[in-house]
């Protein structure tokens, strides 16, 4: 059995988790820690029937208290009673690897859920004691600009999903940046190196060993909503044929107001709470295991210490690098502001 | 009736061949026909008909995972299942942009979108000929490489497998493959039509269109929603909104001229030749013309 702590949380898991910080307390003092959650490996054809909540997709059988993952080609999973995590394999040709991968994302953020928990999809990083929470759903350039910021004295606190309690603390939680080869190239790092996130995906994974973490719940000073520039949308990704060069958002051209940081600040507190709430992590789950009545009174909450901002990278990998130098994300007024435009257009549903 | 007695529709074409334009007309179709607003369209906000169906993020949602884990290859078989719920919570989102061939040859056999509680799919297709120069100005390339592109069988719009987008893969193979794969399933319910019968014969192709997807058709309606939506109109209304937000980057404008018969303005013979001899059969099947002398 391997002992982790995360999201303040002692972890108890037969597959080993690099992703997570290792529980020394554990290592030390064998057998008299009770660990909060056990993740181990189970059969689902143990699983009992359960009423489905109409929340429930092909992929995802959900009630109450039990979340249950069957991804077909890589395995089952089934997160119950806030306590136990259970995993198995598709077949013999899916690795450990493949399984944390999910295990630490959508396993460990339905168990947390079920635990009455704030979760929201986001990477927060650390600096001089405080909190900043990057919000954005994947392929935002949450990661990439992440990895920037550790580069400028950051320490990483959670990746991918962030918990934020009653105190407006955030936890350390999974603590890995995936980036994909563009970002990877762009960012000069020797990708040839880095572990791929799965196999067959040209993406790659950064653990706690590679980066600077940090291991204490830390004060949340801010929440910034990563979005893109409307140019960058209208880049469209969507429509890039195969083809195609791989249009990086490095080939925009050179437009001046592109290349800075630009934020607005929701006013609106119904504009933050809806903002909070779409990037709950899953809103599906919460409104599946009945939890999203307790995700509006967190989120409320939290909107009573923290401000919302919105921030808009400049398009392109170096650019977002150079222009970062001059940015100090805790001081977001000194960030070039804006009226929240009225065609915003924010990488959302 | 609730929006899942409703079910859903999709859009289905080979990019640059109308699909934008039906959808257009279907927004303001409800519109005149809901008769709220005395607003005019606009672009950018109204055009709501529903999420296309290769969003990365409707399918997180659908599957409860980050799709960037998954590779395209994984992700084509689970896409068909994926939308089987998804009417439940969209309601007023019932008309689903699809670019996808309907099967990829690593979907396992299976339609890459969901066809439980859906009523059906309009395919919408266009002269191969004006898709080429079409999509020449959309994608910024030359038209010698519009006509490989439609007459190859990898042909796919991904985000590149080096980075993540907001959407995922849509493999659509040649172009006549594309069409059949549509015109020719029996799961779903299907109407073909021809977007130079959308020109020529709008009020009427349209009516049909409007009866197959049970919007209210009554000719009246229909021929005011064709005139508010005329390709003078929408190009005038791209101009007030500063840009359609579809409009990929170094593409002027999205609604550009909507004629029939650029490309045989402007293509090479040998271009023409290409496309005749590569589309024969489906280009014959519905109509088109092209350049087949020796």
């Amino acid at each position: 059995m391997h002992s982790y702590t995360a999201f303040g949380l002692r972890i108890s898991s037969d597959l080993p988790l690099p992703e997570l910080a290792q529980d020394l307390a554990a290592a030390t003092l064998t057998g008299d820690a009770v660990p909060e959650i056990s993740i181990a490996e189970g059969s689902h054809h143990d699983w009992p029937a359960i009423q489905l909540s109409p929340h429930s997709t092909p992929t995802l059988a959900m009630a109450a208290a039990d979340w249950r993952l069957e991804l077909e080609g890589v395995g089952w999973f089934r997160a119950w009673d806030g306590t136990r995590l259970s995993w198995e394999r598709w077949d013999d040709s899916v690795s450990n690897r493949d399984v944390r991968t999910f295990l630490v994302t959508s396993g460990i953020g339905a168990l947390l859920i079920q635990r009455g928990a704030l979760v929201l999809q986001g990477t927060t990083l650390v600096r001089e004691g405080k909190a900043v929470l990057l919000l954005g759903f994947p392929a935002s350039g949450k990661s990439t600009l992440a990895w920037c910021l550790l580069q400028q004295g950051w320490q990483l606190l959670s990746s991918e999903l962030s918990v934020v309690d009653a105190q407006g603390l955030v936890w350390p939680g999974v603590q890995q940046l995936k980036l994909w080869q563009d970002s990877a190239v762009a960012l000069d790092l020797d990708w040839q190196q880095l572990p791929l996130v799965r196999r067959g995906l040209k993406r790659y994974a950064l653990g706690p060993a590679d980066l600077p973490v940090a291991a204490d719940p830390t004060p949340l000073a801010l929440i910034y909503g990563l979005g893109r520039s409307k140019r960058a949308n209208h880049k469209s990704e969507k429509e890039k044929p195969k083809e195609g060069p791989i249009t990086t958002v490095e080939d925009a051209s050179s437009s001046s107001e592109q290349e800075l940081f630009r934020a607005w600040a929701r006013k609106s507190e119904r504009e933050a709470l809806l903002k909070l709430r779409n990037h709950a992590y899953q809103p599906r789950f919460y409104r599946a295991m009945e939890q999203e009545a307790s995700l509006f009174l967190q989120a409320s909450q939290l909107l009573k210490r923290v401000a919302v901002n919105e921030l808009i990278a400049p398009d392109g990998i170096t650019k977002m690098r150079t222009a970062l130098e001059a940015v100090d994300l805790l001081n977001p007024d000194a960030l070039i502001r804006e009226e929240e435009p009225l065609s915003a257009v924010e990488v959302e549903a | 009736m609730s929006g899942i007695d409703k079910g859903y529709w999709y859009l289905a074409s080979y990019p640059k061949s109308g699909n934008t334009w039906c959808r257009v007309f279907i927004t303001e179709l409800q519109r005149l026909a809901a008769e709220s607003e005395a607003q005019e369209l606009n672009l950018n906000r109204d055009i709501e008909t529903g999420a296309i169906a290769s969003s990365r993020h409707w399918l997180d949602d659908q599957l409860g995972v980050n799709s960037c884990d998954l590779s395209f290859a994984e992700l084509d078989p689970l896409r068909g299942r994926a939308g089987e719920s998804a009417w439940l919570f969209a309601e007023g989102e019932r008309f689903h942009k699809v670019h996808d061939a309907f099967k990829s040859p690593d979907s396992r056999g299976r339609a890459v979108v969901s066809t439980a509680g859906c009523r059906g799919v309009v395919y919408i297709l266009r002269h191969p000929e004006d898709v080429v120069v079409s999509l020449s100005h959309f994608f910024s390339w030359p038209m010698d490489r519009c006509v490989d592109y439609l007459l190859d069988p990898s042909a796919a719009l991904v985000p590149g497998e080096r980075q993540g987008g907001n959407q995922v893969r849509q493999h659509m193979g040649r172009w006549d493959q594309h069409v059949r794969s549509w015109a020719d399933q029996s799961e779903l319910p299907v109407l073909v039509i021809r977007y130079e019968d959308m020109l020529s014969k709008g009020a009427e192709t349209f009516l049909a269109l409007a009866t197959f997807l049970d919007l209210p058709a009554e000719p009246e309606l229909v021929e005011q929603a064709l005139a508010n939506t005329s390709i003078e109109k929408l190009k005038k209304l791209e101009e007030q909104v500063g840009g359609f937000a579809e409009k990929p980057e170094g593409c002027e404008r999205f609604f550009r001229s909507g004629r029939t018969g650029e490309g045989a303005e402007q293509l090479s013979i040998e271009q023409r030749k290409r496309l005749a001899k590569g589309l024969a059969e489906v280009m014959e099947r519905f109509h088109y013309e092209g350049n087949t002398s020796d």
